[in-house]
């Protein structure tokens, strides 16, 4: 069984189906990127795999074990953390504070521990707080370490967003749409750490809207369109299909 | 202003020692019993207050903290006067009768957020107090029950007894309030702390990083229903009564206005300040015969100082602001324009 | 079965509760905030009326308008000075209005206290007599109170619906930014709408005064009912303010008949079971 594994996914809103009968393997290691027109599905997508939704009907397997049906809070145990479309942070907290908060999965000492500040708690603290000044360091927000995460520009939010999903320990990491309201900078400096995250380990599942970043990191593609998926390979093979040049006229972006 | 991580100490600790030490050494210049019942009920108050304030690190604005006064009072009431207890492990159970319940009905109502869960707390008060107004068998009603002063403790030769002289008493409170004060501290300072806030300030990002919203709420919630339960006791026996008005729904609310006047951001020394300068406000005003003006004056006292207060902050944050601006002399942090 | 006295007096509290709640929800809808003022507002209203009848002669409705008008002020001040003041705009604002609200109870009781003395007072019936319906009879004042809460639903139907002051409440209740694009100020609204919300309280206390008792306290309970009320009609619904209204009006006379105490526990407990289970109330959060 692949690394992710999505067997019939289904998720209906009502009458609304947002995703029909899915199914999807991601091997491990893979930069896989996720494309479609507006409304295909693609962040449904990401919804049902971190929890966030219970699929309709299928099933979700991660490392062999279901996890449809699972609470975020569980899934993201497992390791699979994701990101969000809109800039979604701590509301009033710093850069450092937010980085902090997020860092709770990289804790294997428990909270009596942190409590009493046992020497193993101290220990794993530094070497926590140092990944996180590393993380901070990374993705160029040094500056603004102690600045109210909302303060910083939407591009500065977005690599928070990332970092902060990085600091939570993932395994599978699912980005929706990083390099959104980002100039040409500002999206190849994502596709970088992009590559490196994945040079470290972590598998990634990538929604854009951005072809050239596309092109640059995903090693495979998967198109979706009003929910069900049309196609799949490799990018440049898949991005001269017909039919998925015909899902997307009028609506790709360079 | 981030009221929710407070890992900077901005107080000195040798002058929150020296305070300590003030308070510790006050019944050496006066054993008047007035003013050491001021300090024993702005403790007992400090401490229900602590409670609301860490039940609102984790997003929950609870409106029913009486009630859980009232059941380590009863409780603690009808173990002694019904069934002969001891005091001190009446004490104990008061706290854990307290916390469990705060544990079951929490695991049930903190689903909810804000508004809803406030309005059900205030339910709850309120629920409570007709329980205690009407199991007359028990509680005797309107009637209340009368409770004695804890029994005396033999250290030694020397006994400490509570009846005869109010010292012990105030001891006691002291003890109690400083316990929690660093019990309640210290959580806010470690990784529940840290928790804590990540699901106050976004629950579902919180949820997708590993926090279970539910577990953190409710060991919040049941952590401060036992120290609340305790002041509930420490409150029966220090009156010698307890009746099912006593602490209800309006005790629930004044529980709230000192932590939120005394200031959020602090898990200790705010409900502290808001519970004695409020607590002692209210002992003035009551000197003043005429019956409406009290209520007027501190009514108005609170919103004037809520409106003369920085949006956003309380009291203790006043005393943080003095301590950066004056002591330190730290400049005001101006930050950056965005880049883009 | 209770005496119709009873059935009578349920649908007299039921009117006043269904306007109280409905000026709460107006409040809630646009200011997001819950005033706990609101019952402070009912009694003022009905002190406002009793010293126009008593001490200037003036004539019941038209003092009932001066009151509304007088008390809708009020909440306008104290919306623009206070609450506006205090208000802080992520999620702990409501921390801080609710505070202040609170506080503000203390502060126009102890006001009403001084200035009005805490004994009793009683309006007398402005329209004395009863009805006589065969076996039982009603007095043309609880009539009265009847029909004056239907007219001030016609016209708060008219008035939302077919106004455009109406239409920019609507708007601002349900999208506000979109709203504010569109012309509407929220912030005038916002004046408007809580001056429109006390001057329902003022109303409900002012046609109840001649019926039941005046004194600075009776402002506590029908707060309590009309946010109950707005729970179990939902938190952002007009008609569930009425619904809620109507629900509690009876609750409080015909199952309180029945079974006295324990109707507020019933009562209390059917709040927490819909908080839990159906939050939104009856009628959901749209504002109708």
């Amino acid at each position: 069984m692949s690394y992710l594994e999505l067997k019939n996914a289904t998720k209906h809103f009502g009458k609304l189906a947002a995703l029909e009968d899915i199914d999807l393997r991601v091997e491990e290691g893979e930069i896989l990127g996720i494309v479609g027109p507006n409304g295909s599905g693609k962040t449904t997508l990401i919804n049902i795999v971190s929890g966030y939704y219970r699929p309709t009907r299928g099933e979700i397997f991660f490392n062999g074990k279901k996890i449809s049906g699972l609470r975020p809070d569980q899934i993201a145990a497992r390791g699979i953390i994701r990101t969000f479309q809109s800039n979604v942070l701590y509301e009033g907290a710093t850069v450092v504070e937010s980085m902090l908060i997020s860092s709770y999965q990289q804790y294997r000492t428990n909270h009596w521990q942190s409590f009493f500040e046992t020497r193993a708690w101290k220990d794993e603290n530094e070497r926590v707080v140092g990944r996180v000044i590393e993380l901070i360091k990374l993705l160029d927000l040094l500056n603004d370490t102690f600045l109210p995460a909302e303060g910083l520009s939407h591009g500065y939010q977005r690599m928070l967003g990332i970092a902060m999903a990085m600091i939570a320990k993932p395994s599978l990491l699912l980005l929706d749409e990083p390099t959104t309201g980002m100039n040409h900078e500002e999206a190849m400096f994502v596709v970088d750490k992009i590559k490196k995250i994945s040079e470290q380990g972590v598998t990634v599942i990538l929604i854009e809207h951005n072809m050239k970043v596309l092109l640059d990191v995903a090693t495979r593609v998967v198109v979706l369109n009003f929910g069900n998926k049309i196609a799949e390979g490799r990018p440049e093979e898949v991005m001269n299909q017909q039919e998925v040049i015909e899902a997307y006229l009028g609506t790709e972006t360079i | 202003m981030m009221p929710f991580l407070d890992y900077k100490n901005v107080v000195p600790k040798t002058v929150i020692g020296l305070l300590v030490a003030l308070i510790v050494i006050l019944p050496v210049f006066t054993t008047n019993v007035i003013t050491l019942s001021i300090f024993i009920s702005s403790g007992i108050w400090a401490i229900a207050a602590m409670g609301f304030t860490l039940v609102l690190r984790t997003g929950q604005f609870s409106l029913g903290q009486g009630a859980f006064m009232a059941l380590g009072g009863y409780t603690s009431a009808i173990l002694t006067v019904k069934l002969g207890m001891p005091f001190w492990p009446s004490f104990f159970l008061a706290g854990i009768v307290s916390g469990i319940v705060a544990l079951l009905v929490g695991s049930v109502v903190l689903r909810v957020g804000g508004t809803y869960f406030s309005i059900i707390t205030l339910a709850l008060a309120e629920v409570v107090r007709i329980i205690a107004q009407q199991w007359e068998p028990v509680t005797r009603g309107t009637r209340g029950l009368i409770t004695s002063p804890p029994d005396p403790i033999v250290l030694g030769g020397l006994e400490i007894n509570f009846a005869t002289s109010t010292v012990p008493y105030f001891y006691f409170t002291v003890c109690l309030v400083a316990i929690t004060a660093l019990i309640f501290w210290q959580i806010g300072e470690s990784r529940l702390g840290r928790s804590f806030a990540g699901i106050a300030l976004n629950p579902v990002l919180a949820e997708h990083q590993g926090m279970h919203l539910m577990r953190y709420r409710v060991i919040a919630f049941t952590v401060a229903g036992v120290f609340t339960g305790f002041a509930g006791c420490l409150y029966a026996h220090f009156l010698t009564v307890i009746t099912p008005y006593m602490l209800g729904l309006w005790q629930s609310i004044q529980i709230m206005i000192m932590s939120i006047v005394g200031g959020i951001s602090s898990l200790a020394g705010g409900p502290i300040i808001g519970a004695i300068l409020l607590y002692t406000f209210g002992i003035y005003l009551s000197r003043l015969e005429i019956y409406g003006i009290q209520q007027l004056l501190f009514g108005a006292a609170v919103v004037l100082v809520l409106l003369f207060l920085p949006k956003g902050t309380g009291l203790v944050d006043l005393w943080e602001r003095f301590w950066r601006k004056v002591v330190w002399r730290e400049e005001e942090y101006e930050p950056d324009t965005p880049d883009d | 079965m209770p005496p119709v006295g009873i059935w009578i007096d349920g649908l007299i509290q039921s009117c006043i509760y269904m306007t109280m709640a409905f000026g709460m929800v107006l409040v809630f809808s646009i200011l997001g905030i819950l005033n706990w003022t609101h019952g402070q507002f009912y009694m003022l209203g009905a002190f406002v009326v009793y010293y126009a009848v008593t001490a200037a002669g003036i004539p019941f409705p038209i003092s009932i308008l001066i009151s509304a008008v007088v008390i809708g002020g009020l909440g306008i001040l104290v919306e623009k000075f206070i609450i506006e003041r205090v208000s802080v705009p992520s999620a702990q604002g409501a921390l801080y209005v609710t505070v202040a609200t609170i506080a503000l109870i203390f502060f126009f009781e102890g006001t009403a206290s001084m200035l009005f003395g805490m004994q009793d007072k009683g309006l007398a019936m402005v329209l004395p007599g009863v009805l006589n319906l065969g076996s039982f009879s009603v007095s043309y004042q609880k009539i009265a109170v009847v029909i004056f809460t239907l007219v001030i639903m016609i016209t708060m139907y008219i008035v939302l619906n077919h106004t455009k002051v109406g239409l920019a409440i609507r708007a601002a209740a349900q999208e506000p930014v979109a709203a504010s694009l569109y012309g509407v100020s929220v912030e005038r609204l916002s004046l408007i709408v809580m001056g429109i919300g006390c001057a329902l309280a003022a109303m409900a206390g002012s046609i109840m005064a001649p019926l039941y008792v005046v004194n600075p306290f009776i402002g506590g309970i029908p707060m309590i009912m009309s946010l109950l009320a707005i729970v179990i009609g939902g938190l952002g619904s007009l008609t569930g303010a009425i619904v809620g209204g109507i629900i509690l009006g009876f609750l409080n006379s015909v199952v309180a008949y029945h079974l006295s105490y324990f109707s507020e526990v019933v009562l209390f407990l059917l709040v927490i079971i819909i908080l839990l289970v159906r939050p939104q109330g009856l009628f959901g959060a749209s504002l109708k």
